[in-house]
């Protein structure tokens, strides 16, 4: 899968989850600082990028992702 | 160990008494640490501007909400951090730029969960040192400030309390809240209320610095589970003490057995971390308290009512059982019963009915009403015998109890002696005890904690009266000598300096040693003892060897060349047998002193507090008896004495049951060339004199054996 496309559909979720407009989201952006996510919401991204990628991401490797760009790493390096 | 860094009270003063207020990481759902803080500080008006900053929102409850901190465009003192740990740093970094210089960071998630945390912590303290930020916590339950002026509750407890001049600064956020509540029912209020969690930043002593400072705060308490800074923290208490007279009342957890784990010597092993704590914060004019219950009504005794002058109490009761349960409380405390003087007599006796007790305590009888509490005040205030009253109050049918209340609260106030009282029961007297309680008039539901906490404000009036001279340094010292054969037997890669090592470090510090030689077969040994002159001791030498009499190494009263020869071989084989491994250096032949008492000094250096001394009543079962004192060095004469009379054996020492009196004074010089020692040779890590033998008043005493770690 092409990042692009990763990063498209990363924000995709996190548009839906946090209600913001996916094009007003940065690479860079903290899912917790810059884009307001609160503790359940962090769990919905998770659950959302598991069930968009058809992926799993373990408890402990979820806590490092922090960032848009962090997800998007880490999709890439899970998907085909 | 101390270091020289204290929070000054300009920055400090924007964490308590801010302008404006900036909540970072602000939620808008109720129930939530970030959202009840905001609502905390709205709901209790703090007296400035207030901006959430929330980058998911755009109001919360009606307050326009800002994305950053580096959005608002106002000036702020103070940002409360209540994002998750995981981002604090993003938010303190924002802070700096901001120009924000105080900062309280509530978020848990550091140092307390391990590794992970602690590194999250470091880079909290990088930031603000880079930008000179202040901070509170992490982990921490907020700050409170109730004056008037500011009205702060940057905190999640469930409501802010009432004004007082009580100041409680606490390591542990939950007991807090528990704190709070306890305090609500019983009508105490605090200027101040802190919970300072993880100190990364601001600590315990910068925050007693602080609050000794504060003219809204007449009394600290301080709840701590660690003492990181021992020193750090003596010297704060005593700076507080000696500078401003307000006491400082301390609820240490963590009291169970730990600290005396592995220990080489007999003060090692005894001095445990809670003895030693416990002596030196005795030392430092600390009040230490046992739990919460106590702190508190030791803290209302001295926030509210004057010191006594002296220990004299009157106790004035309607019931005769509990008056004499304080009486004994009272004697329990050390503290006297006042004699009322011949004026204060015939008062009673003429006001009082024939059936009342008008001796101390005075008794005004179960049917009495608050004319009776009336005269009875009357008297025991104006007496010059009675520098204290302590009221007791049981509701029989008749009893006014809210009168009686108003009639103390009258009575108490403006009075230069303390009243204090207790109305024994619960439910016919709450309202009674409600009275008390709003008017400052300290109350306890029993009267043995009314007489406990009258004895904690007397011993609060002496330490203020306390000596606080420097300690006296001899002269006739070689710290030059002594480093060299510490320094020779380091280079060796030893650590214990076994007895004849030991005495030679000490004598270069002027402790009188006694004559002894260290041979090398039977023969030496009988020529030494005949040198020296019978009757001689003769000891086991081996760096291996700590606890002599253990492996049958120590021989007494060896009468001539003979038995010292055979002495000799006798225990260098009964210690062979016992420690096959053990490096024999030889036999020490020591002269030996009869009629002497036995006694113990030791040093031991504690991680937090530093050198400590003890000394006690001496020989192989000092650890079953452990009648012994603790003093952290350096010691002054006065400290020292005190040291010496605080041990059960004491009057074996000073002449009891018509025997001679030793000689005390070669004691005390011998703990001070100690405590000297002490603090010039950190290299000695513990040592035990075990036994100084003291000889009668005027005859001096000397070093029988010794053993010093490295």
């Amino acid at each position: 899968m092409e990042r692009q496309e990763i990063e498209d559909r990363v924000k995709k979720v996190v548009g839906a989850v946090l209600k913001i407009d996916p094009q007003t989201i940065s690479t860079e952006a903290n899912f917790v600082f810059d884009l307001g996510a609160e503790s359940v919401q962090s769990l919905q991204l998770v659950g959302g990028f598991e069930e968009e990628f058809d992926i799993e991401m373990e408890e402990d490797k979820a806590l490092a992702v922090q960032t848009v760009g962090d997800a998007v790493a880490f999709i890439a390096q899970h998907v085909g | 160990m101390s270091e020289v860094r204290v929070k000054t009270k300009a920055q400090l003063d924007p964490i308590f008494s801010p302008r404006s207020v900036a909540i970072v990481g602000a939620t808008d759902k109720p129930g939530t640490v970030p959202y009840d803080i905001l609502a905390n500080i709205l709901r209790d008006k703090f007296q400035g501007p207030v901006f959430p900053v929330s980058p998911g929102k755009d109001f919360i409850d009606g307050v326009k909400t800002h994305k950053y901190v580096v959005d608002i465009q106002d000036p702020v003192d103070l940002a409360i951090l209540v994002f998750p740990s995981s981002v604090c740093h993003l938010a303190l970094e924002q802070c700096g730029q901001k120009g924000v210089k105080a900062v309280v960071i509530i978020s848990a998630g550091f140092k307390e969960v391990g590794p992970a945390g602690l590194e999250r912590e470091k880079k909290l303290q990088e930031i603000a040192g880079r930008y000179g930020i202040s901070f509170i916590g992490p982990n921490c339950l907020g700050v409170i400030n109730t004056d008037s002026r500011v009205r702060l509750d940057a905190s999640f407890a469930r409501k802010m309390p009432d004004p007082g001049n009580i100041g409680f600064l606490s390591q542990s956020g939950a007991l807090c809240t528990a704190v709070l509540d306890f305090a609500q029912a019983r009508h105490i209020g605090f200027s101040k209320f802190v919970s300072f969690g993880n100190k990364a930043d601001v600590n315990d002593i910068d925050l007693l610095y602080y609050l000794a400072e504060d003219e809204k705060t007449k009394v600290i308490l301080l709840y701590l589970e660690e003492v990181s800074d021992g020193i750090g923290l003596m010297k704060a208490a005593r700076d507080v003490i000696s500078k401003t007279s307000k006491p400082v009342l301390i609820l240490k957890s963590g009291r169970s057995p730990r600290g005396a784990a592995a220990a080489a010597s007999h003060t090692g092993s005894l001095a445990g971390s809670d003895e030693v704590c416990d002596a030196a914060m005795r030392q430092a004019g600390i009040i230490r308290c046992r739990n919460i219950e106590e702190m508190f009504n030791n803290a209302i005794a001295l926030a509210y009512q004057p010191l006594p002058k002296s220990d004299r109490i009157a106790i004035v009761t309607n019931a005769g059982g509990p008056g004499v349960l304080a009486t004994d409380a009272a004697y329990d405390e050390g503290i006297r019963m006042a004699e009322f003087g011949e004026d204060t007599t015939k008062l009673f006796k003429r006001s009082l009915p024939a059936t009342a007790n008008i001796k101390n305590p005075v008794d005004v009888i179960g049917d009495a009403h608050s004319d009776r509490y009336e005269v009875a005040l009357a008297g025991a205030l104006g007496d010059g015998n009675v520098d204290g009253v302590a009221v007791i109050l049981t509701p029989q049918s008749m009893t006014n109890i809210e009168e009686i209340a108003q009639c103390i609260v009258r009575k108490g106030h403006g009075a230069s002696k303390p009243v204090y009282a207790s109305f024994m029961g619960e439910a016919d007297v709450k309202a009674g005890i409600g009275i008390l309680q709003r008017n400052q008039i300290p109350h306890y539901s029993l009267p043995e904690s009314m007489c406990k906490a009258f004895a904690a404000a007397w011993r609060f009036q002496r330490t203020l009266q306390r000596d606080h001279t420097a300690p006296a340094e001899f002269t006739d010292v070689s710290r030059d000598k002594a480093k060299a054969l510490l320094d020779k037997a380091l280079g060796e890669g030893r650590h214990h300096l076994p007895e004849e090592e030991a005495e030679a470090v000490l004598a270069t510090y002027g402790l009188p040693i006694i004559p002894s030689k260290l041979a090398n077969s039977g023969e030496q040994a009988a020529t030494f003892a005949q040198e020296i002159g019978f009757p001689v001791v003769m000891k086991i030498v081996s760096d291996e060897i700590v606890h002599k009499v253990d492996v049958g190494g120590v021989v007494l009263n060896v009468g001539d060349a003979a038995a010292a020869k055979a002495a000799y071989e006798g225990i260098v084989g009964s210690a062979q047998r016992h420690k096959p491994d053990a490096g024999i250096k030889g036999v020490l032949v020591q002269k030996m002193l009869k009629g002497g008492e036995e006694v113990i000094l030791g040093l031991k250096r504690d991680p937090s507090f530093g050198p400590v001394a003890m000394f006690g009543l001496g020989g192989s079962f000092v650890e079953v008896f452990k009648d012994v004192s603790f003093r952290v060095c350096p010691l002054n004469t006065t400290s020292i004495t005190r040291m010496v009379k605080e041990i059960k054996a004491y009057p074996i020492l000073s002449g009891a049951r018509g025997r001679k009196r030793r000689d005390v004074a070669a004691i005390e010089q011998c703990i001070q060339r100690l405590s000297q020692m002490a603090v010039e040779c950190p290299e000695i890590q513990e040592l035990d004199i075990n036994p100084l033998i003291v000889m009668n008043e005027g005859e001096g005493c000397f070093v029988a054996d010794a053993r010093i770690m490295l």
